[in-house]
This record gives C-alpha cells, structure tokens and sequence, in this order.
C-alpha cells in the first residue's frame, strides 16, 4: 500500500524558455548595460564598462537605464536593446 | 465519497506514507520549513471543485516573468499548507488580485526589503469557513487564516520561484511570511467592512491584499479622546517613515474593540480616522537627524521638506480586529511605498 502525490511546482516553466545563445567571445561584440536606477549602480557599470573594453576587447558598450528597480524596463528601452548582442542587467543598491 | 475523474498533469510520486511524503517534500524544497500534507489526487480533486476550476485553468498570471499560476498547482499547493476545500474561494480571489499589475507581485516578494502579502477576508465566506477576527488574530490558532496564509506562501515557492537565497532576495523577512491573513470583526464593529468600503458589494465577500512589512504594535489606554488614541497610531507611522521607508502609499491600521469603542462612542466613521491620519502622519526630512540619518537631511528638498504617509487619506486601510481587551493596535506599513498597491477582489463563491 502507498500513497500517490504531486509535484507542487512549476514543472514545466523552465522547458518552455529557451535560453539565449551564448557568445563564444565578447571581442569585438556590442554589449548593453541595463542601470536599474538604485544609488551606486552608475558608478558599478562604469568600472563593469571599462573592463568589457579594456580586458575583453568590446567594441561597443551601450548603455540603458530603467526608472524603476521593482519594475521590467518600458517596452522602448527593451525594444532598443536589439541593437547590443548580449546584455548585462545590473542590481546596484 | 466519488469523485468524477479529473486528469491532473503534475509528475506523480509514490510513497510509502504521510510521513514519507513529507520528508520528500522537504528535501525537495517544496515547503516553507514546516510539515506538509500529502497532496493527494482525492484532495486536490474536492479542492478544483470547490471552486470550479479544471486542472489546467489559469488563476493568474504573474506578469513579469510571464509566469501562469495553474487551479492544479494552487491546489496541491492549498492540500499540502492543510487546506480544507471551502477554503479555495479566498486562495483564488487572493492570487488574481495579487497578479493585477499594480500589486507589484514579481517586485514586492523577491525584494530585499522582505514584504509579506497581507490579507483581510471579509463577507460571509469568514464565518462560514470559520475564519478568526478576534484573539490573537494576527497569529496562531485559527485553521483557516494559518492555512489560506500559508497556502499562498506555497505558490510563491513552489510556483513562481520565491525560494530564498534565489528569486526571494530578503534580507530579513517577517514572521507574515509564514501566513498573513486574518478576517475582520464586522459582527462586533458597526464600521463598514473593508471591502465593501473598496468596491465589493454588500452582502458579498471579498479580499484585500497589501504587500505589509512587519506589524508595528501601539498601546493607549490613557486616554478616551479619538484624537489621542489616532496620534497614537500617527506616532507609529511617522516612526516607520522616519526609521524604515519614508515612500507614502498603503498602510493597514488594525483597531481592536477596546480602543474601537471609544473611537466608535466618539462618532467616528472609518473615514474620519482616515481624513485625520493623513493630517497627522507626516515628517519633515529634518526629523531624520534624529534617527541617526543626518546624513541626508540636507538632500533635495532640504531639511523642511515634509512628507506624508499617505498619497490621500484613501491610502489607508482601517480593519476591525483583535481580541476584545487591551488597548493595543496595530501599524502594518507597506512595502516600499506605493511601488505595491492593495487590491481588492470580489470573492466567487461557486455552486454545484
């Protein structure tokens, strides 16, 4: 005799995502970093910016900014985000 | 009792016994620390009916990380935080209000500031389900309020990730955390009910749900004045504001009978209090210096820059509760602000 019970958790949440493509190299890609507009976290993306370019060989580092930490970013910032090829999000705080 | 047969899609586990199924939970991850209840098909079956729902119906979706909430996962989820089924009505009401946009869900349960959804039942549904509004009411004792609480506690982990240290970022937390959801004493206060005073119609039952940081508790048994007794609770709110977060938006005062009484024999309306409480809840960011936060006194606006606690006297949220002696009350402060908003929700009740 047993007992029969169910998984309580989102089973399936993770296999309907499919992951971005990873870059073999950041040399010479368009990187983006996303400011989520607490204090100090221009500061840490400009040193985060600074290495990309000086220990990765970025080509181009673009920088977006979202007006509110607990919230996505607007649809136009996400929409403009298509031009950089991988995206660092940052929680400064 | 025979149940029609209802396809559940969740993986199925066999195991020995009750006792078994809960240390698998456990080591899973799947519970908020306590023990569980094993969330058997039976069960999980009476819950969907209780409210209607099939198996892959959506309750909610939780909008930012585009997350569905399943009837079958609040279901296990309401089994296994020891649910009964006339317990679901409230559960599915407390998570479509809290996946509205303005509640902020995603921001207001994963954030470092370690909020808790607080909920207040109102309408018929909290007598029939036997929900408590009095003694102890913010703690222990009662079913209903421990396990719809808990309940939702489980979705978070279990369905949307709230698992601290990963999603759930808290630095601190609250004791909320484990169940937050009381009833108010519409029986014992001639107020009007919180949520009727938000919308649901008389007669119905409804919820309301606010992203609360941890009770702040008052005494005042000194005085009979309705105006000494609220500076009482302005005290405590203008504390918060000065200590924790100065962001106005909702604050829940929770006013027990002795302290109601004398605001009541007064002539004083939810809305009085409200309309005085926006007065009185205020600070100057100068007043930071007194707390050891001199250091930003001199920022923006200056030192006489003042704030208030509340946007409008309708950011606050009165509820009749507690047990019957003692002249205490209670400041349940938000979140951050107004980045969550309280939500108000019609509970369906549904007839077979």
């Amino acid at each position: 005799m047993s007992i029969r019970v169910f998984d309580p958790t989102a089973e399936d949440a993770a296999a309907t995502r499919i992951g971005a493509v990873r870059l073999p190299s950041l040399e010479g890609r368009t990187i983006g970093l996303l400011d989520n507009s607490k204090f100090h976290v221009r500061e840490l993306l400009d040193h985060v910016e600074e290495i990309l370019r000086t220990q990765y060989g970025v080509a181009e580092v673009l920088r977006w900014r979202k007006p509110d930490a607990s919230r996505p970013a607007p649809p136009a910032v996400l929409a403009d985000m298509q031009r950089c090829e991988a995206m660092i999000s940052a929680v400064g705080d | 009792m025979t149940l029609p047969r209802q396809t559940l899609r969740s993986a199925a586990y066999d195991l020995a016994d009750a006792l078994d199924v809960n240390e698998f939970y456990q080591h899973k991850g799947w519970t908020d620390g306590l023990p569980i209840m094993p969330p058997t098909e039976d069960h999980i079956v009476e819950c969907l009916q209780a409210v209607g729902l099939a198996p892959g119906d959506i309750v909610g979706v939780e909008w930012v990380r585009q997350r569905p909430i399943t009837a079958e996962k609040v279901a296990i989820n309401a089994v296994m935080a020891g649910c009964l089924p006339g317990y679901m009505p409230v559960i599915v009401a407390i998570l479509r209000a809290m996946c509205q946009e303005p509640f902020n869900m995603h921001g207001s349960t994963v954030s470092t500031g370690g909020s808790a959804p607080f909920i207040v039942v109102n309408g018929p549904i909290r007598t029939a389900i036997g929900m408590n509004a009095t003694h102890n009411v913010l703690a222990n004792g009662n079913r209903a309020n421990a396990t719809i609480g808990r309940a939702i506690r489980l979705v978070l982990i279990n369905v949307l990730g709230c698992i601290p240290g990963q999603l759930d970022r808290s630095t601190l937390g609250h004791p909320g955390k484990y169940a937050f959801c009381i009833a108010e004493d519409e029986e014992d206060s001639p107020w009007t009910p919180l949520a009727q005073e938000r919308g649901v119609p008389a007669g119905m039952s409804g919820i309301t749900v606010m992203a609360g940081e941890s009770p702040r508790q008052l005494l005042n048994e000194w005085t009979h004045d309705p105006e000494e007794i609220l500076e009482t609770f302005a005290a405590e709110m203008r504390h918060n504001m000065l200590t924790y977060s100065v962001w106005a938006g909702n604050y829940a005062l929770l006013i027990p009978k002795q302290l109601r009484e004398l605001i009541v024999a007064a002539g004083w309306h939810k809305h009085d209090i409200r309309e005085y409480i926006y007065r009185a809840a205020r600070v100057l960011r100068g007043d930071w210096a007194t707390v050891g936060k001199a250091n930003i006194v001199h920022r923006r606006g200056g030192p006489n820059q003042e704030f208030t606690a509340l946007r409008s006297p309708d950011d606050l949220l009165v509820v009749a509760a507690g047990g019957p002696a003692g002249g205490f009350g209670v400041v349940i402060p938000p979140w951050l602000g107004s980045k969550a908003q309280a939500i108000t929700q019609a509970i369906e009740v549904h007839t077979t």
